[in-house]
């Protein structure tokens, strides 16, 4: 192959999902990823994958691995799919497909945000996509994040820097507030800044929602400075509230997700407000919006019952757990899957068809490697607010994951 | 037949009316996909005696597929429990896919269900240009039904500046860009100019009628219509502009309506969901029927088309790009919400709700639905709609097909609901009108397919395609309509004996209009002083 440059790639390294990358190829490897973050660059690397296919531990073809795979599935009892990252929706439908067909259990790295999602399913959302946040909002107030640090370009891309129709001056067209809850602090050049303890997140979302909708709130000298920002946003022209939907360095905290919503929905009584949730890479949110478009739920899904049923307390890493699970698909990076699964995943039989399969460290019995959705392979993915971008690969791989595990499906029983 | 290729459907009764065929027994021919004129003796038949015989279904306005209908459906998890659907089992060894209903399925439960009804076509009516590529991924799971999808263009911030501008050579160029880089298939306006207000914060929170100006005095609803029929109509496209009017569900909104199709007189415009348009009284002081003005000028007026957008009672999902009115909605309703603001083009609101025969509002919705129905002089420019799942779900028709074929089961529910809004309308004074089966297939079938501007759908001629329609000629019309025995799609014996038996997937229909390309230009310096899409990564043009 030549060398070559690929324009408006699309980057999965992060939720942001950058769509202005500029690849450069020479002598097939990646040698620049131009307009990346350090998240990104790395996410790219130099395009190598490795490109194996084993069968327990050996090297097998293709046609014997795909077999295996077939003959190890159709004999489960209780099988697992798990949609990891770095494929595209074309491959995440596939899959679904299959754990319809096997009477599977299904979950996905989107569950890694499940408290900020069920919040969702039970109080709606106030959102806008990115590029909403970057024409309107006038007040962005960062809720115990700092995004530089897991989505790098959030603040140049979206919410902070660029100019917008209501933001002429970009930066400083905006006022930036950091809202640090305990160790978990906003972002460092913010306008101004406000500190809650752990203990009293909640209950101060709860006085600024009731600040908003002009309750009375009382006197507690503890909850005054949230008083004072819930005003400022009152009298804002359009508030963007960031919060991560990310697991952090606390546990997630259901009551939190909701008063975040909540909030952001009570300031579109007198303002305008979005509750700008964010999350991570991989195409996460495309296995989010897939599951739901093809079952209703959005992740831990079961299909033992002949339909989707949604199991939103038993999902991947709870099934592995307790010893529910008797053979797993992985249709993703195993690089990718969340500690709790990749742990679990060690104690059934495992078929992994993805980016650095033959690299898992959980011994399955089937593994294929894949290219990257985005690097090696085209298709679709979606962003952090569920924005559809198309994948320009620039380099190519033995292995399609969607072709591979189309061909995976169509061996499997009927 | 398993596959495609000859049929005679023989000694049906045929509704035909774009082909002039009303109550006529006579056989109907398949050959592959297509009716023909004959097929030989030796042909497989199918005994359709006793039987009506109809095209395939159209809906001309449906919310089935795309990044709106997909948050509600995640929205919805109680519903879809509620709900479940097992594969359905399909002959020659083909693979179903099992789903979830409730009021916004799962896109396999949309496709069997749809034709499960015998409605083959559908339009979904609202996709926002950032999320064609996610549409069109939906509509590749959504197994049989053709389908295609509506464009949205009345908040457009790019168009909002060619008005500004007075650009309409360019306005008229970018739609027709947008339609085809989009696959969309027809322009679709909601709420003009009012989305675009919301999001923009402030004191303002909507428009409130056609001469609001926003910002820029020449950027009014007035001139977003005006606009956008003017190019929908110089483009020559198969569907006029498709509307959904300032002020929905509002007290009074009738005479912003009638000043919407009187601002486009003279053109071809279609004015979307009506009966969410047609109220009297006013804003804080009372609701009342409008719908005899409102339906008494589209009598009169060949130029506009309408679909009804029926309420129906028992759950409904309220699912719009009109997210000003999902926000009223949802203050007063206190119901989960969902709003998101769609860069630089449009918006989204979403609440679940459900309609009460007690409730006096959701009966006067009910009774003005009915009242445009029955006081509608044409019914080729009348399409039956509940706004799906707006209104009522799709799966509601077949009893709204009874509700205006009987008259004695009709009086009977209208003693049922709550009539203190009914005071005056209509249907209080007694509308003896039943529609006929012919009229029937008028307005869920040859009406939408001529207004969509789709030649081979809706009718039985040579040449058309082979959907068609088969139904036990059963008194109870709503149970008659619920349950076709047969139906064909694309000559493929999609149900038989009641049971969806093959799952073919469904054509797109979509325009690609010309324009100078020149406008593209112009477009990619906007993406690039405002968008966070790339310009070459956005549509969902094929390669």
């Amino acid at each position: 192959m030549t060398d070559r440059t690929v324009a408006n790639a699309t980057c999965l390294g992060c939720g942001c999902t950058c769509d202005d990358i500029t690849v450069v190829v020479k002598q097939d490897h990646i040698a620049e990823a131009r307009n990346a973050c350090a998240l990104g660059a790395a996410w790219f690397g130099d395009g190598t994958v490795p490109a194996e296919t084993r069968v327990n531990g050996r090297a097998a073809s293709l046609e014997q691995a795909l077999t295996e795979a077939a003959r190890l599935l159709n004999g489960a009892r209780h099988p697992l799919v798990y949609l990891a990252g770095d494929v595209s929706s074309e491959t995440q439908r596939e899959a679904v497909a299959i754990a319809d067909r096997l009477h599977a259990a299904i979950d996905s790295l989107a569950a890694t945000a499940a408290t900020a999602v069920l919040a969702a399913q039970r109080r709606g959302r106030a959102g806008a996509t990115l590029g909403e946040i970057r024409q309107r909002a006038d007040l962005i107030v960062f809720w115990a994040v700092d995004p530089s640090g897991r989505y790098p370009r959030y603040g140049s891309r979206y919410a902070v820097e660029p100019r917008g129709m209501a933001a002429p001056q970009g930066r400083q067209s905006r006022t930036l507030i950091a809202v640090d809850v305990g160790e978990n602090l906003g972002p460092a050049d913010s306008d101004g800044r406000m500190a809650i303890a752990p203990s009293d997140e909640v209950d101060s979302l709860e006085v600024m929602r009731a600040t908003v909708q002009g309750r009375a709130v009382g006197e507690d000298a503890r909850f005054r400075p949230a008083v004072e920002l819930a005003r400022r946003m009152t009298g804002a022209r359009y508030v963007v509230i960031v919060a991560d939907g990310e697991p952090g360095l606390t546990p997630a905290d259901p009551a939190r997700a909701e008063a975040l919503v909540t909030l952001a929905q009570a300031l579109n009584g007198p303002t305008r407000c979005a509750l700008s949730t964010l999350r991570g890479g991989g195409n996460r949110s495309g296995a989010d919006a897939v599951l739901t478009w093809q079952t209703g739920f959005p992740f831990a899904v079961d299909f033992s019952r002949g339909y989707p049923s949604y199991q939103p307390q038993a999902g991947a890493a709870t099934l592995l757990g307790g010893g529910d699970v008797d053979a797993a698909l992985v249709v993703g990076a195993p690089a990718t899957l969340p500690v709790s699964v990749a742990t679990g995943l060690a104690r059934v039989r495992s078929v992994v068809i993805g980016p650095r399969a033959s690299a898992a460290t959980f011994q399955p019995a089937v593994t294929i490697d894949t290219g990257l959705a985005g690097i090696h392979e085209g298709g679709t993915a979606f962003r952090m607010d569920d924005v559809p971008l198309p994948l320009r690969p620039a380099l190519e791989a033995p292995h399609a994951a969607l072709v591979t595990v189309r061909a995976l499906r169509e061996r499997l029983r009927t | 037949m398993t596959q495609p290729g000859r049929l005679r459907i023989t000694g049906g009764t045929v509704y035909d009316p774009a082909n002039g065929v009303e109550g006529v027994v006579r056989d109907v021919c398949i050959e592959s996909d297509q009716i023909v004129a004959e097929v030989p003796a030796s042909a497989p038949r199918l005994d359709a005696r006793g039987m009506v015989v109809m095209p395939g279904g159209v809906d001309i306005h449906a919310h089935v597929a795309g990044s709106s209908v997909n948050h509600a459906r995640r929205l919805l998890p109680e519903e879809h429990a509620a709900d479940p659907l097992t594969a359905p089992p399909l002959e020659d060894g083909a693979v179903a896919r099992s789903g979830t209903g409730g009021t916004v399925p799962s896109t396999f439960a949309t496709g069997y269900r749809y034709a499960g009804l015998g409605y083959t076509t559908v339009m979904e009516a609202a996709v926002a240009p950032l999320a064609a590529r996610h549409a069109h991924a939906e509509l590749d799971d959504t197994p049989i039904i053709d389908a295609g999808f509506f464009v949205l263009l009345g908040n457009d911030d790019y168009l909002l500046r060619q008005l500004a501008a007075s650009e309409a050579a360019r306005a008229r160029d970018y739609v027709a860009w947008l339609l085809g880089t989009t696959r969309g298939y027809a322009i679709k306006i909601v709420n003009p100019g009012g989305v675009a207000v919301w999001k923009g914060g402030g004191d303002r929170r909507n428009v409130s009628g056609l001469d609001d100006a926003l910002g820029s005095s020449a950027v009014t609803p007035r001139r977003i219509l005006e606009t956008l029929a003017g190019a929908a109509n110089a483009l020559a496209l198969p569907h006029p502009v498709h509307i959904h009017c300032n002020n929905l569900g509002q007290p009074g909104n009738s005479a912003t309506t009638l000043e919407s199709m009187k601002a486009l007189s003279g053109q071809r415009a279609h004015f979307t969901h009506l009966q969410f348009h047609s109220y009297g009284g006013a804003p804080g002081k009372g609701w009342a029927s409008a719908a005899r003005a409102v339906i008494e000028y589209v009598n009169r007026h060949a130029e506009v088309s309408v679909d009804v957008g029926q309420v129906m009672f028992g759950s409904a999902t309220t699912v719009t790009a009109d997210s000003p009115v999902e926000h009223l909605l949802y203050a007063s309703s206190g119901r989960k919400w969902v709003n998101v603001d769609i860069e630089l083009e449009s918006g989204c609101g979403i609440v679940p709700y459900s309609y009460k025969e007690k409730a006096a509002v959701a009966a006067l919705q009910w009774s003005v639905g009915l009242e445009l129905f029955l006081l509608a002089n044409d019914p080729w420019r009348v399409v039956l709609s509940t706004d799906h799942p707006n209104g009522g779900t799709f799966l509601s028709y077949p009893e709204l097909i009874r509700l205006l074929m009987d008259r004695g089961y009709r009086d009977d529910r209208l003693k049922a609901v709550n009539q203190k809004l009914l005071v005056g309308s209509a249907l209080l004074d007694g509308l003896g009108r039943e529609y006929t089966l012919g009229e029937i297939a008028i307005v869920t079938r040859a009406g939408p397919a001529r207004l969509l501007g789709l030649k081979n759908k809706g009718h039985l001629a040579p040449g058309a395609d082979a959907d068609v329609t088969i139904y036990a000629n059963d008194a109870d019309r709503a149970k008659m309509f619920a349950t076709p025995r047969y139906v064909i799609k694309a000559g493929t014996l999609v149900v038989e004996d009641g049971q969806l038996r093959r799952a073919p997937v469904g054509r797109r229909l979509a325009v690609r209009p010309e324009y100078d390309a020149a406008v593209t230009t112009d477009v990619k310096r906007f993406f690039e002083q405002y968008a966070c899409v790339a310009f070459e990564n956005y549509g969902a043009a094929l390669p």
